[in-house]
């Protein structure tokens, strides 16, 4: 029970800092080192191994909408997404597909045939790998940042990808260059936001995770 | 922020899967002796969802021609007869935003590919008799199964809907709308 307060009561004070973060953002006045340094660190990220709390928030309801999960990366492109809260379910990535599986159903998609989940794909994986901010094409990007961290805008360029979101926040931590929270805005101003905690960096990760039959 | 008493997660009887239904001819429950059922009465039929002042989320599948969308379905009741129900992804993405009102659907978002009038339409009609919205004239109760369902039918002109709870597990199991008495949808 302590242990959960202690949770609760952290997990409030993280909220409590990120949202003052995000007021305390200034620009980033020397974008190209800014751009370097973050490609070179992400590069030495092999594997990141962390837990998540995703918030859902939608202008009709008073409370956010809270799941939480284990999420596994490895590079170059496998992610695996673990719900456990409210419902169990789980997502993994791997180059060229997309394993879902809920309770005992299994169900997978091709990255190419199905756009809306290889944006997904391409949003998450180009998040952590940091190639999503290269993406000049698709994304228009600011740079901020305060002590703590840096934060990047994207705001999609593309028409489709324009009528589901409005724009793409994250979060990196300066310390280890890793992502601490993704915030997705849609176009009603409703928001998801995926904070992780506990992230170790480097660990190694046996890649049956990144299989969904085992 | 976070208080997790007031959202009712549904664990138990969850997924909910909205299928929309073929036509189909048989019809089980021909031959069955209904009682009418005072409309006044209608809060006894042990059916919380349309009732929950709570903020309900359910894990849930919805299947159409071949295709099949899964994620959580949200309910929150905003008034005596006003809904407010959205799908979104385990990711958050929203995928329909719709306002349910005395049985009117009101689209706030939804994604291109489902916006389309004849599945706004169905939807409209789903969650119509999912939340218990559908006018009706009168009421029935009926027994099925050797009495191990009991059911109430709502009339309204040639349209029927049925509920069919299982005594022993005290919950509604499966909704039916039926046109004079053949499936509809």
């Amino acid at each position: 029970m302590n242990k959960i307060i202690a949770t609760l009561i952290s997990f409030f004070l993280l909220l409590g800092v990120i949202k003052a973060q995000e007021k305390n953002f200034a620009k980033v006045s020397d974008i190209e080192k800014t751009r370097t340094d973050l490609e070179q660190l992400t590069q030495k990220i092999s594997t990141i191994k962390s837990q998540f709390i995703q918030e859902k928030h939608l202008s009709f309801l008073t409370e956010n909408i809270i799941s939480k999960g284990e999420f596994y990366f490895k590079n170059p492109g496998f992610l695996r997404w673990e719900y456990t809260e409210p419902f169990e379910y789980l997502i993994v990535f791997t180059d060229k597909n997309i394993f879902i599986k809920d309770e005992e159903n299994i169900s997978s998609f091709d990255t190419e045939s199905n756009k809306m989940f290889s944006e997904i794909n391409n949003i998450m994986t180009g998040t952590i790998q940091g190639n999503l901010f290269h993406d000049s094409d698709r994304f228009a990007v600011e740079y901020f940042e305060n002590k703590q961290q840096y934060l990047l805008k994207l705001v999609p360029k593309m028409q489709e990808m324009k009528s589901m979101l409005k724009s793409i926040l994250i979060f990196i931590d300066k310390s280890d260059l890793s992502v601490a929270k993704i915030k997705m805005t849609e176009s009603s101003d409703d928001y998801t936001s995926i904070t992780f905690i506990n992230r170790k960096l480097n660990t190694t990760i046996d890649h049956d995770k990144f299989d969904i039959h085992k | 922020m976070i208080n997790s008493t007031s959202i009712n997660k549904l664990k138990t009887g969850v997924p909910l899967f909205i299928i929309f239904l073929l036509f189909g001819c048989s019809n089980p429950y021909k031959n069955i002796t209904k009682t009418e059922f005072s409309a006044e009465n209608i809060s006894e039929i042990p059916y919380s969802l349309p009732k929950s002042e709570k903020t309900l989320i359910y894990k849930t599948s919805i299947g159409f021609y071949q295709r099949n969308i899964s994620g959580l379905l949200i309910i929150k009741k905003t008034d005596k007869q006003n809904y407010r129900i959205a799908l979104t992804t385990q990711f958050g993405l929203k995928i329909f935003d719709f306002a349910l009102k005395e049985g009117d659907l009101e689209v706030v978002y939804c994604i291109e590919y489902l916006n389309k009038n004849s599945l706004i339409s169905t939807f409209e009609d789903d969650f119509n008799l999912l939340l218990m919205q559908n006018k009706f004239e009168q009421i029935y109760t009926f027994q099925k199964d050797e009495q191990k369902y009991k059911g109430w039918v709502f009339q309204s002109g040639k349209m029927n809907y049925y509920y069919l709870m299982s005594k022993e597990k005290n919950q509604i199991e499966k909704i039916e709308q039926r046109k004079r008495n053949a499936k509809k949808i």
